[in-house]
C-alpha cells in the first residue's frame, strides 16, 4: 500500500477543455492518479486519449486554448493551482521536468547545447559561477552517453537520439524530482529507442528520478514501467502494477490492445483485431466510452450508464477500473450479469 | 473476465507459386547527388557527394508471396519500394516486372504496366487528393486502364471495391472527401484505389504506421483477406519488425542502403546470423514486462549514407568486428550454414568461414 | 449478451457530417453557424462588392445627371443650396426661363434688355450662362439666338422698377438680394435661376466642381471606369500567368528557368513607372490601360501559381497519380489545377482592387485615358490645386476608391477562409 508520504504527485478529479470549432471539448475528463516516489509510470493511450494534455496540465503549461476547469494538482504536498505563473517557473526545470517528443523543436537552434544547459541551470541557481555549470553540463552530458567534447554543439549537429538525452540533461540538471516524458521515444529507431530506455530504467536507479512515461507503445511501458495507466478518450480506464496487467488485463480496452499489438516473439500466439476506432470527443459515446467497441458490452447498462473508476469488487486500492464488469450496478443483477 | 470474445486477424495462406519470380531486382543503386557549394566543389575533384540511399541491392519476390523489406530510417527500405515500380530511376542496375526490364519501356507501355503493380503510402491523407472524392479517386485507375468501362460500370465496380474493404454501406462514402472520414477509414480507401485495377504486386510502405494502435490489426487482417481473394503478391515495406512477423514470407534486413540478411521468416527471427538483425531484433520493446533483452546494443549510431564505412558498413559498430578483416572486405550476401535460403552479409557468420572451410588464399 | 457492434468508425465531428450533406450554394448560406465571425466578413464585403457592381453596370439608375453635365455652380460645397441667380419677370410676362428670351429673326428685339445691379457677380454669370445658351441654340439648329443687352442699375429697387416699368424684359439678381426688395414690387416673379432649374440642397450631394459638374453623379460614372480597368485587367493577367505558372512549375528545367528569369525582370520593375511607359507608348485609350496594368499583375499570377504548383508537385497524392499510370497533362488537370487555384482566388480579388488603385494613379497622372473620361483619378487630379477651398472635389474620389478596394480585398480575404479546407484547419 502506498503512504501518503510516498506519493510524488497527485491527480486529482482534473478536467482540461479546449475549444474547438463547434464548442468546447473535454480533452482530459476527471482525472485522478497518483505517482509514486522513485517509480516508473506508464501512462498509455492512442492518439486523442488526453495523454498528451494530461502531461502538460501536470505542468501547468500553455496548451492551445486548453484550461483546467477542475481538480486540483498536488507536488510534494504543494497545490499547484494555488502558485502563481512565477512560482510555476521557478519549479519547472529545477524540480519538474518535460521531455518532448520531438527534441529538434524543443532546442533553441541557434544557441549551442552547453549554452542551453548553463543556461537553465544559471536560472535556477544564480549563485553558481559559469565555469560550475559548464563543469556540470559536461559532466552529466558524459554521464549520458555523449562525449563530453560534443556539448559546443547546435542542436541541429545531433542525431535525434543525442537530443532527447540532452533533454533528459536539462532535466538531470537541476536535479528534477518528477521527469514527464511526453512521447520520448516515438521518433527515434529501435535501438536508439532501446539505449535511451536503458537509461531511463539507470537514472531511476542512480538518481531515484520519479518517470512519467507517456506513449502510445506498450511494448516500451512492459519493458520499463512499474506501474501503467490507460487512457481512453479523456478518461482513465484501468490502472495497476505492470505484471498484473500485462497478465491479467480488467478492462476491455486494455485486452484489446494487449491482443493487437503484434509482439516479436516466434511464440506468442495469434493476433487479435479491434473493432471501430477511437471516438471523437467532442460527442463522445453515452454512457462508458468503449461500449461500441465492446465485446463484452451489455446493452441495459453500457450505453446508460458511465462507470466509476474504482478497484475492482475485492481486490486493494492499487489496482483500479472503470468498467461495469468490474463493478456492482442493480442493472446487472436484473440482467442476470 | 468472461472469456475472450475477440476475432483473430487472418493469417496468410502461404501459398507461394513455383515459376518464374515477380519481381527482380539486380544490384540496383540510387544516388541522389547533393549539391555542394562552389569551394567544395573546387575540392572535391570530380567525384560528386551523394546520398547513398540504396548502393547495390538484390532480390526476387515470387508470386503469392509476402517478402519484408525491414530496416531502420536511412536504411533505403522506401527508396527501394519506388525503385520497383519505377517510381524513381535506377543509378545503376535493374528491375525487372514479369520478365520485362522497366528501364526499357516506353514511357506509355510503362504507364499501361501500371495497372499491375500498386503502391500503398505511408500517410493516407497525404496520397489522397484533397479535390477528389472518394468515388473520383477510386475510379481514376479505372478511367485510364479501363477506359471502356461505362460510367455506371465504373461506379459498380468502385462501390464493389469500397464494400470489398470494408466501408459499407458503400454509398455513404463514396461522395465525400478524404478530410471527411478518420484515418482508418482512409488507409482502406487507398487499399481500395490500388486494388481497383486487379494488380499483382502491392508495395506497401508502412502501410499500417500511421493509423491508431488500435486499428492497425484491423488494417492488417483486411491486407491479408484481401491478398487471398484478390491473389495479391507484396512487398511490405516496414520498420516494425514485430508487425512483419504476422505477415511475411520471407524478410530482409537493410542497413545503409544493402541488404545485410534475407531469408525465410523463422530462420531469420529464429536464428538471426548477421549481427545487426541480431542487434535490431532483440531491440524491439516486447508487450511482456518479463521479458529482458539479451544482445547488447551496438554503439554509435548510424552513420551519414553520404560517406559509409569502408569495408562492411556494420563493422565500427559490430560486437564481433575483425580489425583488419570487418574493416577491409565488404562481404556480399552469403549462405548462412545450415539455414535453408537463408543469406547474411557477413564475413564470420555467413559464407566459407562460417562454414568452416579454410579461409580463400588471398 | 453479445450484440453486434454499431459503426463507431466516425471519429469524424458531428458537424462536419452535416455540412457534407448540404450543397454548395446552401453551404455558403447555412455557413453562418459555423464559421462565424469570417461568414459575416464574406457577407458583408460581398454586398458591397455586388452594389458597386450594379452601380457600374446601371450608373443611370444612380446618377442625378451625366458625367459631363454642368448643371451647377462652381464649387457648391456638398450639403449647400446653391445659390443661383434668380430671373426675375413680370408675372403677366409668361417668361419662366432664361432660354424663353432667346429670339429669332422675327422677332421686334433682337437683343432683349435684362437689368443686373452694377458691380455684382450676378452679371458676370448671366453673361455665361447666356453664353452657354446662345452656343446651345447655334448648334440646334433651331434659328434662335440669345443675345442680352445688359442694362446695369445702381440699386436693387431701381433693377427691379426697370422690369416692372418694362423698360427690361427681366432682371437677374441673388436671391439675397431678391429677398429684401421683393415686397415692394408685387407683380413681378422669380420662376427660376438663370440655370432654368429652381435649384435646392439636394440637388448637389456631394457638391459641384469647378465647371460646375456634379461631383456625386461623377462619382457614379466613375465606377464603370474603375470596375472594367479592375476586372478586364486581372482577368488578362490571369488567363496569362495561370497556364504560364503551371507549365513552369510543372517542367521544370530550362523552361522554368527562362520564364522565371523574364517574369522576375518584369516583376522587380516598379509598376506605376512600366504602366507610365506602357500607356505612354501605347496611347491613351482605355485599352491600352488594361493592357499596361495586365501586364504588369501578370507575374504575381505566375510567381504564386508556380510556388504553389512546385509545393504541390511533391505531395504524395501526386506521386500516387503517377504510380496508378496517370498522363503528365491528366495530373496537371485533376491534381495540380483543382489544388493551386484556390490560392489564386484570393489574389483575384484583392488584384482587382489593386488594378483600380494602379488605374486612378494612371489617370491622375494624366496617362492612360482620354481626358473627357469621367474617373476618380482624374477628378482627383483636377481637384488637388482646390484642395484648401474645395476639399470635397478630392475626397469624395478618394472615398470611393478607397471603399472599392476596401470591399474587394475583404471579400478575397473572407472567401479564402470559408472555401479552403486546408487553410481552415487550425
Amino acid at each position: 500500500m502506498a503512504t501518503s508520504s510516498d506519493i510524488l504527485y497527485s491527480v486529482r478529479n482534473l478536467t482540461v477543455e479546449y475549444e474547438t470549432r463547434h464548442g468546447v471539448v473535454k480533452g482530459v475528463d476527471n482525472v485522478s492518479l497518483d505517482i509514486r516516489r522513485g517509480e516508473i509510470l506508464g501512462l498509455v493511450g492512442e492518439s486523442g486519449s488526453g495523454k498528451s494534455t494530461l502531461g502538460k496540465a501536470m505542468m501547468r503549461l500553455r496548451n492551445g486554448s486548453a484550461r483546467i476547469t477542475s481538480g486540483e494538482l498536488w507536488f510534494d504536498g504543494q497545490n499547484l493551482m494555488e502558485l502563481s505563473e512565477r512560482q510555476m517557473r521557478d519549479l519547472r526545470g529545477s524540480r519538474l521536468g518535460m521531455v518532448f517528443q520531438d527534441p529538434m523543436t524543443s532546442l533553441n537552434p541557434v544557441q549551442r547545447i552547453v549554452e542551453h544547459l548553463t543556461e537553465t541551470m544559471l536560472t535556477h541557481e544564480p549563485e553558481w559561477t559559469e565555469e560550475e555549470a559548464r563543469a556540470r553540463a559536461e559532466e552529466l552530458v558524459e554521464r549520458l552517453g555523449i562525449r563530453r567534447e560534443r556539448v559546443k554543439d547546435y542542436p541541429h549537429q545531433m542525431s535525434g537520439g543525442m537530443r532527447q538525452r540532452v533533454m533528459i540533461a536539462l532535466a538531470l540538471a537541476l536535479n528534477c524530482d518528477l521527469v514527464i516524458a511526453d512521447e520520448p521515444t516515438t521518433s527515434l529507431d529501435v535501438i536508439v529507442e532501446a539505449k535511451f530506455l536503458d537509461l531511463l530504467k539507470e537514472l531511476r536507479d542512480e538518481f531515484n528520478l520519479t518517470i512519467l512515461l507517456i506513449t502510445h507503445n506498450i511494448g516500451v511501458v512492459a519493458e520499463v514501467a512499474d506501474r501503467v495507466a490507460v487512457m481512453y478518450a479523456a478518461k482513465l480506464v484501468e490502472i495497476g502494477d505492470v505484471n498484473q496487467v500485462f497478465e491479467k488485463p480488467l478492462h476491455p480496452y486494455t485486452e484489446g490492445l494487449l491482443k493487437s499489438v503484434p509482439n516479436i516473439e516466434l511464440d506468442s500466439g495469434a493476433l487479435y483485431k479491434m473493432e471501430g476506432s477511437p471516438p471523437d470527443l467532442s460527442s463522445p459515446p453515452p454512457g462508458c466510452r468503449f461500449h461500441p467497441r465492446c465485446p463484452y458490452m451489455m446493452e441495459e447498462v453500457c450505453p446508460i450508464y458511465d462507470p466509476p473508476f474504482a478497484p475492482p469488487e475485492g481486490a486493494s486500492e492499487d489496482t483500479r477500473v472503470a468498467c461495469w464488469l468490474h463493478h456492482p450496478h442493480p442493472q446487472k443483477v436484473a440482467i442476470g450479469a | 473476465m468472461p472469456e475472450s470474445r475477440l476475432e483473430q486477424v487472418a493469417t496468410p495462406t502461404h501459398r507461394i507459386e513455383a515459376g518464374p519470380p515477380l519481381v527482380e531486382v539486380r544490384g540496383v543503386k540510387k544516388y541522389f547527388p547533393l549539391q555542394s557549394g562552389f569551394l567544395a566543389s573546387l575540392f572535391n575533384r570530380g567525384e560528386q557527394p551523394a546520398v547513398r540511399a540504396v548502393d547495390g541491392v538484390d532480390f526476387e519476390i515470387r508470386r503469392g508471396e509476402v517478402f519484408g523489406l525491414a530496416g531502420e530510417s536511412g536504411s533505403g527500405k522506401s527508396t527501394v519500394g519506388r525503385l520497383v515500380l519505377n517510381l524513381l530511376e535506377p543509378t545503376e542496375g535493374k528491375v525487372f516486372f514479369d520478365g520485362m526490364d522497366l528501364s526499357q519501356l516506353s514511357p506509355d507501355e510503362m504507364r499501361r504496366l501500371r495497372s499491375r503493380m500498386q503502391i500503398i503510402f505511408q500517410d493516407p491523407l497525404a496520397s489522397l487528393n484533397p479535390r477528389m472524392t472518394i468515388g473520383q479517386a477510386i475510379a481514376h485507375p479505372l478511367e485510364i486502364h479501363e477506359p471502356n468501362l461505362s460510367e455506371g460500370q465504373r461506379r459498380k465496380r468502385v462501390l464493389e471495391m469500397l464494400e470489398a474493404v470494408g466501408m459499407n454501406p458503400p454509398t455513404n462514402y463514396a461522395d465525400k472527401y478524404p478530410h471527411q472520414i478518420s484515418g482508418g477509414q482512409r488507409q482502406r480507401i487507398v487499399i481500395a484505389r490500388a486494388l481497383v485495377t486487379r494488380p499483382e504486386l502491392i508495395v506497401a510502405d508502412e502501410p499500417i504506421a500511421m493509423a491508431d494502435v488500435s486499428v492497425r490489426s484491423a488494417l492488417l487482417d483486411l491486407m491479408m483477406r484481401l491478398k487471398d481473394e484478390f491473389d495479391l503478391t507484396y512487398l511490405f515495406i516496414t520498420h516494425d519488425l514485430a508487425t512483419a512477423k504476422y505477415v511475411c514470407d520471407r524478410i530482409a534486413i537493410m542497413y545503409l542502403g544493402r541488404i545485410v540478411e534475407v531469408g525465410p521468416l523463422k530462420s531469420v527471427y529464429g536464428s538471426p546470423a548477421h549481427p545487426y538483425t541480431q542487434a535490431l531484433l532483440d531491440a524491439v520493446p516486447v508487450p511482456d514486462p518479463k521479458h529482458r533483452r539479451t544482445q547488447p546494443m551496438p554503439r554509435g549510431e548510424i552513420p551519414s549514407p553520404i560517406d559509409p564505412p569502408s569495408g562492411c558498413r556494420f563493422h565500427p559498430r559490430c560486437p564481433i568486428a575483425q580489425m583488419g578483416l570487418c574493416d577491409v572486405e565488404d562481404p556480399q550476401l552469403m549462405q548462412v550454414p545450415e539455414s535453408d535460403n537463408h543469406l547474411a552479409a557477413c564475413l564470420l557468420r555467413a559464407g566459407p568461414r562460417a562454414m568452416g572451410q579454410q579461409t580463400p588464399p588471398s | 449478451m453479445n450484440l453486434p457492434v454499431q459503426d463507431q468508425e466516425t471519429a469524424v465531428p458531428q458537424w462536419e457530417e452535416e455540412l457534407a450533406r448540404v450543397g454548395f450554394v446552401r453551404r455558403l448560406l447555412r455557413a453562418r453557424k459555423w464559421y462565424g465571425a469570417d461568414w459575416w466578413f464574406v457577407a458583408i464585403s460581398s454586398v458591397m462588392v455586388l452594389a458597386f457592381i450594379v452601380v457600374a453596370l446601371f450608373p443611370q439608375w444612380f446618377a442625378p445627371y451625366g458625367p459631363h453635365e454642368q448643371v451647377g455652380p462652381r464649387f457648391l460645397a456638398p450639403g449647400e443650396t446653391p445659390d443661383l441667380p434668380l430671373l426675375i419677370v413680370r408675372a403677366d410676362s409668361g417668361l419662366s426661363t432664361l432660354e424663353d428670351l432667346a429670339t429669332g429673326p422675327d422677332d421686334e428685339v433682337s437683343r432683349p434688355p435684362i437689368a443686373v445691379l452694377r458691380g455684382a457677380p450676378t452679371a458676370g454669370a448671366l453673361r455665361e450662362q447666356a453664353a452657354l445658351l446662345d452656343d446651345e441654340l447655334q448648334e440646334s439648329d433651331s434659328g434662335l439666338r440669345l443675345r442680352p443687352n445688359i442694362r446695369r442699375y445702381d440699386t436693387v429697387e431701381e433693377v427691379l422698377q426697370a422690369v416692372q416699368e418694362g423698360e427690361a424684359f427681366a432682371a437677374v439678381l441673388s436671391s439675397v438680394q431678391y429677398e429684401e426688395a421683393a415686397g415692394q414690387f408685387p407683380d413681378l416673379d422669380a420662376p427660376s435661376d438663370i440655370s432654368g432649374g429652381v435649384a435646392s440642397a439636394g440637388d448637389f450631394l456631394l457638391g459641384t466642381n469647378q465647371i460646375g459638374q456634379d461631383v456625386y453623379s461623377r462619382l457614379i460614372w466613375g465606377t464603370r471606369v474603375a470596375l472594367i480597368i479592375g476586372f478586364s485587367a486581372s482577368l488578362v493577367a490571369l488567363f496569362l500567368g495561370v497556364p504560364l505558372g503551371l507549365v513552369a512549375g510543372y517542367a521544370g528545367g530550362k523552361i522554368d528557368r527562362v520564364m522565371t528569369v523574364f517574369m522576375d525582370s518584369l516583376y522587380a520593375f516598379p509598376g506605376l513607372i512600366l504602366a507610365i511607359a506602357i500607356t505612354a507608348v501605347l496611347g491613351p485609350s482605355i485599352l491600352n490601360v488594361i493592357i499596361a496594368i495586365a501586364v504588369l499583375y501578370i507575374p504575381t499570377y505566375y510567381r504564386i501559381v508556380r510556388g504553389q504548383t512546385l509545393s504541390v508537385k511533391q505531395e504524395v497524392y501526386v506521386e500516387a497519380a503517377r504510380s496508378i499510370g496517370a498522363k503528365p497533362s491528366t495530373i496537371l488537370r485533376r491534381y495540380i489545377y483543382p489544388n493551386v487555384i484556390p490560392s489564386v482566388s484570393i489574389i483575384f480579388s484583392v488584384n482587382i482592387a489593386d488594378a483600380i488603385i494602379t488605374g486612378a494613379g494612371l489617370s491622375f497622372l494624366g496617362l492612360g485615358l482620354p481626358p473627357s473620361t469621367a474617373d476618380w483619378g482624374i477628378d482627383i487630379a483636377r481637384g488637388q490645386e482646390f484642395i484648401q477651398t474645395a476639399w470635397w472635389l478630392v475626397t469624395f474620389p478618394g472615398l470611393a476608391i478607397m471603399l472599392v478596394v476596401l470591399a474587394f480585398t475583404m471579400l478575397g480575404e473572407g472567401l479564402t477562409e470559408i472555401l479552403n479546407p486546408k487553410l481552415r484547419d487550425r
